[in-house]
This record gives structure tokens, C-alpha cells and sequence, in this order.
């Protein structure tokens, strides 16, 4: 029995097409579902933040409890003083907000890279060759030869001679393999998205209106 | 057989989007129902949730938006089918800010309702969308209630009683984070690295290489590799409990394990464009040699 989809399906169906048009060419309706959608995410973002974060973690704690949240004002402090870079005579100010803010996320992050990047990635490339089968050995030595080829092409201090020439372009062809690697996850994801689309244009929005489903 | 190879290169690329839309759409209206092979990393990542306990605490993290949910929705969907299968408690957040939040709330409506014996607040929780997600998950260390003090709905964690006891995500068995970008790395350098929590990672097939350096590296306890990982752990899941079996077949949703029909062919047609653009190319080459 066919029945016709609701509003929601006919918008983000026609907003699809609209956007898949750009394969063809450039026409205004990709340019007015791309406005669209750049303003709709804009506006989701900002009330998402507010309804989200805001409100739970700093206008609500003030209200409940003031005397037991009240350091709550500090970061709201730093929050409101970035905006002061739009008022020109005091745009300094927000210099401090984005210095701490800077400061914050600086030592956030050279733990989190130091401590769940560098280290574990490289204790797993000191791997005791002994300890392992031949098949793990394997593994590991073209591990090894890959990182330390790669680092050498890398290496920019010091210009190349004939031998570290020769392990550098070992390391470009192991590069051109990660990336070749990488290329083929690109295109699965991209066909996957493809393939969602679909999926929602034929099952959703077409096999209702023909009676299909 | 030259001038063919010479069309060939110089063939308007809108052609070989109309072919490549055929080869997506074709397996959509006719299944075809192609095989899927599962890997060490999504096994790893199954068998991993098959070991814990009822009761045990699941944080499943929707770190993806619209954009990749063909890719990621299967994934999260099937982490909390296993999870309420085993009884196990599972919380949900959310810290991609263009739409996680709705994903989440849907996939959790999507899938709550094949079990009508969970209740909302005792055997899982929404938390909802936090902003700045690695500052969020270091306060997760020291207090959960400091980094979500209320779930979604604006009620305080202390009135859940999943939450009674649930201090820190140290007391979390594993946290389960389908991500896109960044946020999935967060979890892995912020709150694997420092505080210890088992993770694993369902990442889109384009952020999926960047993964396999910290899966190598032992920080992950498995990964599930963009829609394909999806599709595998469908497959897992359809051969451990026949009711999801039941529901994977029957089901006129949106499955990974469908969409890989359309993946198989796509690929299969992609291979032969590289191979022929190559081979016109280098026939080319020889070509102007030779005329030179």
C-alpha cells in the first residue's frame, strides 16, 4: 500500500539530491543546501553547548549551591573575557582568557602525547627479537626496518649520502604502502556514506511511494 | 585498441559517477548476500566484551556525527545489543558536538526497545554531550559528577542508581568509543594511558589506519575497522545469539552486513579503473616515446 513519507523525509531526501547535484555541476541548489547546512550547524552547536555544557556544569551549580561552586566563576570569567576581543579599546583582555586557555591545553596534551603516544609506540618497537617465533620475528623486523627508514627520511639535519640515500627511499616505499593503505580505508568510508544515502533515498523515501514497504 | 585507451583517459568523470551510483544502488534494490570474513582485531574486541560479568559497567562513547553514521551507527548499535544481552550495565555519552547527542539518544531508543525489561537509570544511562572532551575525560579520572553532573534529562547522578557506587571510569571494565576524528584517540591517550581503562575503538574506515598504530601497540583491546569491522561484529554476534541472528536477517533496517554488498562491488569496479588508467597511461607513455 503506498503512502507518502513524512515532511522530514521529503526535506532531508530533496536536501540529498541537492547536494549530489554538485557531481553534475555547480548550481544554486548545492550552494543553498551547503548555506544551509554551514548555518544549521552553527546554530546546533551553539545551542548544544549552552543546553549541554553551560547550563549543567557552570549556570546551574551557581544557582543550586553558590557557596560550595563558587570557583565556578573563574573559568566563566575566562569564558566571558575571550569575547572582549570584539570591543576594541579592551580587546586586550581576552589575551589572559586565551593565554590560560593555551597554557591549559598545552600541558593537557604534551601528557596525553608523551604518555599515550610517544612512549608506548616506541617501547613497542624495542621489541627483544629473541623472545619471538620466526613468524613474529618476522613481523618485527620489517617493523623495525620500516620505523628507523622512515625516521631516516625524515632526518633533515644532515644532507643524505649514498648510503643513507639508498635506506630513505627504502622508507618513501614504506610510506607509499601506509598511504596506498590508507587511500583504500579512504575510499571504503566514502562509498560507505555513498551507500547510507542510498539506502535512505530507495528504502525510506522511494519504496513507500511505490507501496514497496 | 591505442584510441580506446586514449577515450579512456580522457573520459568526463561525471560517467564514472553515474557507474559508481549504479554499482551502490544496484545491491541495494537486488541483494546479492556476499560472504563477510571477520579479523583478529574485531574478534579481539568481541570476545573481550563476551568476557565480563552481568553487571559489569560498559561506557559507550558516541564520539561521530550524521555524517559517518552509516559507517559508525551499526557499530554502536551492536556493542549495546551485546552489552544488554549480557545483562551488562552500559552509559552512554556523547562528545562530538555536530550531532552525537541525537545519534545516541536514537540508537539507544533504536535498541532498548528489543529489550523491554531495561529500565532507564538501573541499567543504563544517557549522560549526554560534554564539550571539550580530553579536558572532560581527565576529570572522568577523578570524578565522574565533576565532568557529567547530571545526565541528559538534568538529573543528578547521584538520583541513578546505576550510578551509586560509580565513582570514576577507573571502575569502568571497558569503554567502548565509536568515533570519527580525533575524540577516539582522546580515549586511548587520556584515559587508557593514565588511568588504565580497557578501550576499544570503532573508528570510520578513514581514521581506521591511524588506529592500527595503537592496536599494534597494545593500548587497544580491538577495533572494529569502519563499516566492514561493523559487518563483522553483525556476523559475530548473528553466530554467538540466535535471536540477534533472527533479527539481522529479518530486519528492514539499515544493516552494516547489506552495505557491504554494495562495498564488494564498488571495489571490485574501482580496481578495474585503476588498473586500466594505469595500463592507458603507460601505453600512452610508451607511445610518446617511441614518437619522440
Amino acid at each position: 500500500m503506498p503512502h507518502i513519507p513524512g515532511i522530514e523525509t521529503w526535506i532531508a531526501a530533496l536536501l540529498t539530491l541537492a547536494c549530489m547535484s554538485f557531481l553534475y555541476k555547480d548550481n544554486p541548489f548545492f550552494r543553498f543546501a551547503e548555506s544551509l547546512f554551514a548555518g544549521i550547524s552553527l546554530g546546533y552547536f551553539i545551542g548544544i553547548t549552552l543546553n549541554q555544557t553551560l547550563v549543567p556544569n557552570l549556570i546551574l551549580p551557581l544557582h543550586r549551591d553558590f557557596g560550595q561552586n563558587w570557583d565556578l566563576l573563574v573559568p566563566g570569567l575566562l569564558g566571558v573575557l575571550l569575547y572582549m576581543r570584539y570591543v576594541p579599546k579592551i580587546g586586550w583582555i581576552s589575551r589572559f582568557a586565551l593565554s590560560i586557555y593555551v597554557a591549559y591545553y598545552i600541558g593537557l596534551d604534551f601528557t596525553r602525547r608523551i604518555h599515550g603516544e610517544v612512549l608506548p609506540q616506541l617501547a613497542r618497537a624495542i621489541v627483544p627479537l629473541s623472545k619471538f617465533d620466526s613468524h613474529t620475528i618476522l613481523y618485527s623486523l620489517i617493523f623495525s626496518v620500516g620505523v628507523f627508514s622512515v625516521l631516516i627520511y625524515f632526518f633533515f639535519s644532515k644532507e643524505q649520502d649514498a648510503v643513507t640515500r639508498r635506506v630513505a627511499r627504502l622508507g618513501i616505499w614504506f610510506l607509499m604502502i601506509s598511504f596506498g593503505a590508507a587511500f583504500g580505508f579512504t575510499v571504503m568510508g566514502r562509498v560507505a556514506l555513498l551507500i547510507g544515502r542510498l539506502n535512505f533515498l530507495i528504502l525510506d523515501w522511494i519504496y513507500p511511494m511505490i507501496g514497496l514497504r | 585498441m591505442a584510441g580506446m585507451l586514449d577515450k579512456l583517459l580522457s573520459l568526463d568523470r561525471r560517467w564514472i559517477f553515474l557507474l559508481v551510483l549504479l554499482c551502490v544502488g544496484t545491491p541495494i534494490v537486488l541483494p546479492i548476500g556476499l560472504p563477510v570474513t571477520t579479523t583478529g582485531s574485531t574478534r579481539a574486541a568481541f570476545d573481550y566484551i563476551e568476557s565480563l560479568k552481568p553487571g559489569d559497567y560498559v561506557w559507550v562513547s558516541f564520539d561521530y556525527g550524521p555524517s559517518s553514521a552509516p559507517e559508525n551507527d551499526p557499530m554502536a548499535e551492536a556493542f549495546l545489543r551485546q552489552c544488554f544481552a549480557k545483562k551488562i550495565r552500559v552509559i552512554v555519552c556523547a562528545f562530538y558536538p555536530l550531532g552525537s547527542l541525537g545519534l545516541a539518544t536514537n540508537s539507544l531508543a533504536k535498541v532498548t526497545a528489543e529489550y523491554p525489561n531495561l529500565r532507564y537509570g538501573e541499567d543504563y544511562v544517557n549522560l549526554g554531550y560534554k564539550d571539550g572532551a580530553a579536558a572532560v575525560m581527565r576529570r572522568l579520572g577523578e570524578d565522574i559528577a565533576e565532568g557529567f553532573p547530571a545526565d541528559v534529562n538534568g538529573t543528578p547522578l547521584a538520583q541513578l542508581p546505576i550510578m551509586k557506587g560509580l565513582r570514576s571510569i577507573r571502575q569502568v571494565q571497558l569503554v567502548c568509543s565509536v568515533a570519527t576524528g580525533v575524540i577516539g584517540e582522546y580515549w586511548i591517550t587520556q584515559v587508557h594511558s593514565q588511568i588504565g581503562t580497557p578501550i576499544i575503538i570503532g573508528p570510520t574506515a578513514v581514521a581506521a589506519p591511524k588506529y592500527y598504530a595503537y592496536l599494534n601497540a597494545g593500548q587497544l583491546v580491538g577495533m572494529l575497522g569502519g563499516m566492514k569491522g561493523a559487518a563483522e561484529y553483525e556476523k559475530l554476534l548473528a553466530a554467538r545469539y540466535p535471536d540477534m541472528a533472527r533479527f539481522y536477517q529479518s530486519t528492514r533496517g539499515f544493516t552494516a552486513t547489506k552495505g557491504m554488498d554494495g562495498q564488494t562491488v564498488i571495489h571490485a569496479v574501482i580496481i578495474l579503473f585503476i588498473l586500466l588508467g594505469n595500463v592507458a597511461y603507460i601505453s600512452r607513455r610508451a607511445a610518446q616515446k617511441k614518437g619522440a
